[in-house]
């Protein structure tokens, strides 16, 4: 109470000039001060209020010296030193932590939670709610426990009355101030302030102003078709602020004015440009920041939660599958430290529209005029199986796209295989010369989506992971913020939201650092560890191979240069769909090279929607049988169309593009007609004639184990370490690269958003698209 | 003594009367048979059905189909006592608008089924529609 007067009383006061005059000490004076500042609460909140106004400019901060940063950023990167640990008793249990250790953090280590609203744990701190005061013995005033780093000795106390009183009188300031309108707001049930105010604040009001005309309101901002925004509800906790400009790198959010009329916008009406914009919704901790496309949908304990795994990039982000009454309804983030945190980009968490529009829920046939009708599942199985019956062996082929599970892909390419067939293909293109897909460590992340934070230098060839893999791009911001890691890239200048040294985007480049003779090979051979990136999407092009191959040695040379050990690799491929790996596992040809060469007399598209074959590359008779959820592409030059089921309505395996196997659980069940995809391929089997030694999942994953035992290790990394070998195997590739310049499918943000059919159907990316161009032309 | 003997030669009366009225020992029997009771009562009236509307202190009807929903609106009301003056003493007004009464229809192939006025949660694509 006391001391929230005292905030309120100093916010009153013009404290413009001091505030500048703090920064400056602050950023000149370094440590010593900066630790000062930290320490007194009361400067420490003031302190925040210029970081926030000043938007955590990270990138300014990183001019001063390392160990100032290793403060600003908080009690998560502790400055390094001789470890000796101190003892401090929280409630009377002695705990031993290292030195910079904050209170809060302390406390968690006995298992004692301290209510916070603006501390969290992946943000630098900024100690400006004060909901985490606490007592310490002999100190004159309760201390705020995210900020403040714990002392030899000290005897704190989170439950004293002291305690108790300093939260409640918090929470009484927050409430004075916010709109009490829980039974209209969506983040009712799950909102932070709701269960704190329960749990540690006062239990009678002690507002009597009822007839104030004045209470606080804030005008809502437009920041975008994914984000609404309600602000009068907001706590000025500034999570949203500090997110948007450490971990999204983009400085959209922050604060204008101060004490009573402080506002968290946008300064100008603008939409928050970011591709993980999504997560300031999970970051508020009121409702202020909510999901537009969620809005008033439901309340969260009428939903249920399955857990499952993304599927709209390589990345294999863990989410959960929010549903009722078998209608998915959100997706949410599920933390998983080695790949997605805590985080989740834009087209995970809110394509899950695309779920419901554009389905194929009922098998079609082509009539005899041309047109594709409903047909029974009987008439459907006997027209496919008809078609396969009536051509040879190597007149059958197979193509499978970016949603494909490992389940369906074994299945298929077991039928396939039995009726003579080898030539089942992914759309996705990749070098089949030298080593090709048959070495693991080939075509896979090897360095690991975590690994890349230890990193000192980075290339990326080809790529922008900013939108083909959104959270490994955050980790390399990460590594770029906490490690000084230094980034260049080949091809396009795309911008990644930290700075990366652009070496231009020719092949010339490339052959160049292949023989030490550019510049940046220096950095490279300097480098202590060195990761190289190459996209996939630069593998496309008819010279992949020879751009592998450049890439191969660029890295082997890297890797000698290093002299790192074994266990740290170097060379990395970043697919951009998430069935590519699990498809090269089981063998999978890369590339419908083969199928362009020798048209097929059946065509089997499993999921393939990208386009990549058309009618006129195959000759007329040939008969195409789509197997998929949605109508694009695929099933629009289809014969025959087999509804399957999304990754939302079934049981399957994927391989994120580090190798590790995850398998999504069935949230609801597929609509209409449609059925899990390894069955529609089992009960194909049976009519076609062959016979399938599996009847249940379990089978189904026995036999994958059986192909590659990788496939269900569920949760591992299925380490691979052949690159030696392989420099040697791509020394017999032949291609020469040619001359075209190296280029990107998604430069910019509008490119993100619409990639796959599901993402094509869904009306909420398309509106996002829309957002982006018209904020292109508006002058901000 | 002569109470009990008054009393029970009224109860006598009244069961000839309802044996009388029901048709007889065997009428009685079938009248029981297809509605598990047997009353007598002044008849008040019939509607388009056949059904026989009677009152004795209460009002009720006999049907001949035995389906509740039989009973016409006219006569709805004076059976639940909405009006004492049945149909035969005041004939209810009739507009042109009025669509005759029919009884409910449901587990027949002329049910009533209503058309859902949701949307539809999954959207299914369609492959003739041509796009662009
Ligand atoms: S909008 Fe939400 S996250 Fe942002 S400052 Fe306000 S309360 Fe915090
Ligand atoms: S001041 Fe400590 S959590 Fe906000």
């Amino acid at each position: 109470m006391f001391i929230g007067l005292v905030i309120v009383a100093f916010s009153l006061l013009d404290f413009a000039l001091l505030r500048l005059l703090l920064v400056f000490l602050s950023f000149y004076y370094g440590l010593k001060k900066r630790k000062i500042y930290y320490q007194n609460p009361i400067v420490s909140g003031l302190l925040s209020g210029v970081q926030a106004g000043f938007m955590l400019r990270l990138p300014f901060l990183r001019s001063i010296p390392q160990v100032t940063r290793a403060v600003t950023l908080g009690g998560r990167t502790v400055v390094t030193g001789a470890p000796e640990k101190v003892e401090v008793f929280i409630d009377g249990q002695p705990v031993l932590v290292d030195p910079g250790t904050t209170v809060l953090q302390a406390a968690a280590m006995v298992g004692v939670e301290i209510p916070r609203f603006c501390y969290h744990e992946r943000l630098s701190v900024a100690g400006n709610c004060r909901m985490c005061l606490v007592e310490v013995e002999k100190s004159a005033k309760p201390v705020a426990a995210c900020a403040m780093p714990v002392m030899k000795g000290w005897r704190i106390k989170t439950n004293s009355e002291l305690t108790r009183k300093a939260r409640e009188g918090v929470m009484e300031f927050l409430l004075v101030n916010h709109p009490l309108d829980c039974p209209i707001c969506d983040q009712g049930g799950e909102c932070d302030l709701q269960d704190q105010s329960m749990t540690f604040g006062s239990d009678r009001s002690r507002f009597t102003d009822i007839t104030f005309s004045g209470k606080r309101a804030v005008e809502d901002k437009n920041v975008g078709p994914l984000i609404k925004t309600i602000m009068t509800r907001c706590i000025h906790c500034t999570r949203c602020i500090r997110f948007a400009s450490e971990v999204a790198g983009v400085d959209d959010l922050g604060t204008t004015g101060r004490g009573g009329d402080m506002q968290v916008g946008t300064y100008v009406e603008k939409m928050f440009l970011s591709e993980l914009s999504g997560n300031v919704i999970d970051l508020c901790p009121v409702g202020a920041l909510t999901s537009k496309p969620y809005a008033f949908m439901a309340r969260p304990w009428e939903t249920r939660k399955t857990d499952s795994i993304d599927v709209m990039d390589a990345v294999g982000s863990n989410i959960f599958v929010t549903h009722r009454t078998g209608e998915v309804l959100r997706v949410l983030p599920r933390t998983h430290e080695e790949i997605n945190e805590e985080w989740l980009s834009d087209k995970s968490r809110f394509a899950c529209d695309g779920l419901k529009r554009q389905r194929l829920v009922s098998p079609m046939v082509r009539d005899s005029n041309g047109k594709l009708v409903m047909v029974e599942w009987e008439d459907a199985l006997v027209a496919v199986a008809r078609a396969l019956q009536s051509a040879k062996g190597d007149e059958l082929a197979a193509i499978v796209g970016g949603f494909a599970d490992a389940e369906a892909l074994v299945v298929l390419k077991d039928m396939l295989n039995i009726l003579g067939s080898e030539s089942l293909c992914t759309e996705e293109i990749f070098p089949m010369d030298g080593a090709g897909t048959d070495l693991r460590s080939n075509y896979l992340l090897n360095s690991t989506i975590a690994g890349v934070e230890e990193a000192d230098v980075v290339l990326l060839i080809g790529t922008n992971t900013r939108f083909e893999a959104p959270l490994f791009n955050a980790r390399l911001r990460k590594a770029w913020i906490n490690n000084d890691l230094r980034v260049a890239s080949v091809g396009p200048k795309v911008d990644l939201t930290y700075e990366t040294e652009n070496l231009g985007d020719s092949v010339q480049v490339l052959k160049d650092l292949a023989e030490g003779r550019h510049a940046f090979s220096k950095v490279l051979n300097g480098a202590k560890r060195p990761v190289i990136v190459v996209g996939s999407g630069a593998l496309q092009r008819e010279d992949g191979a020879a751009i592998f191959q450049l890439t191969q040695r660029i890295a082997q040379n890297a890797r000698v240069a290093s002299n790192v050990g074994h266990d740290w690799r170097v060379l990395n491929v970043l697919h951009r769909v998430a069935s590519q790996v699990a498809a090269l596992d089981l063998g999978y040809k890369a590339g419908i090279e083969a199928i362009r060469a020798k048209p097929p007399k059946v065509l089997f598209l499993l999921g393939a929607d990208e386009g990549a074959i058309s009618r006129e590359d195959l000759p007329k008779d040939c008969f195409v049988i789509y197997q998929g959820h949605h109508g694009d592409h695929g099933a629009a030059m289809a014969d025959a169309v087999l509804p399957g089921a999304a990754y939302t309505e079934k049981s399957a395996t994927y391989v994120n593009m580090e190798g590790r196997a995850q398998q999504t659980f069935t949230a609801i069940t597929a609509p209409g007609l449609a059925r899990e995809d390894w069955k529609i391929l089992r009960a194909l089997g049976e009519v076609v004639g062959v016979k399938l030694p599996y009847d249940t999942l379990t089978q189904v994953r026995a036999r994958l184990t059986e192909v590659s035992p990788n496939l269900t290790r569920y949760g591992d990394v299925e380490a691979a370490n052949y690159f030696a070998q392989a420099v040697e195997l791509s020394k017999l590739i032949k291609a020469q690269p040619s001359s075209a310049p190296l280029d990107v499918r998604q430069k910019t943000l509008e490119d993100f958003y619409m990639t796959d059919s599901i993402s094509r159907a869904s009306p909420t990316m398309a509106k996002c698209v829309q957002a982006v161009k018209k904020q292109r032309q508006s002058k901000y | 003594m002569a109470k009990y003997i008054t009393g029970a030669l009224d109860k006598l009366k009244v069961t000839f009367d309802i044996l009388k009225q029901n048709g007889g020992i065997r009428g009685s029997l079938y009248q029981l048979f297809r509605t598990d009771e047997l009353k007598n009562g002044t008849v008040v009236g019939t509607d388009k059905y056949g059904n026989t509307y009677y009152e004795n202190n209460r009002y009720f009807v006999v049907f001949l189909d035995y389906d509740g929903s039989q009973v016409p609106a006219e006569w709805y009301g004076w059976l639940h006592y909405k009006t004492d003056l049945p149909p035969t003493v005041k004939p209810s007004v009739k507009y042109k608008w009025m669509v005759d009464h029919t009884e409910n229809k449901s587990g027949t192939s002329e049910a009533y089924m209503p058309f859902s006025t949701t949307k539809s949660k999954i959207q299914a694509w369609d492959p003739n529609a041509r796009k662009e």
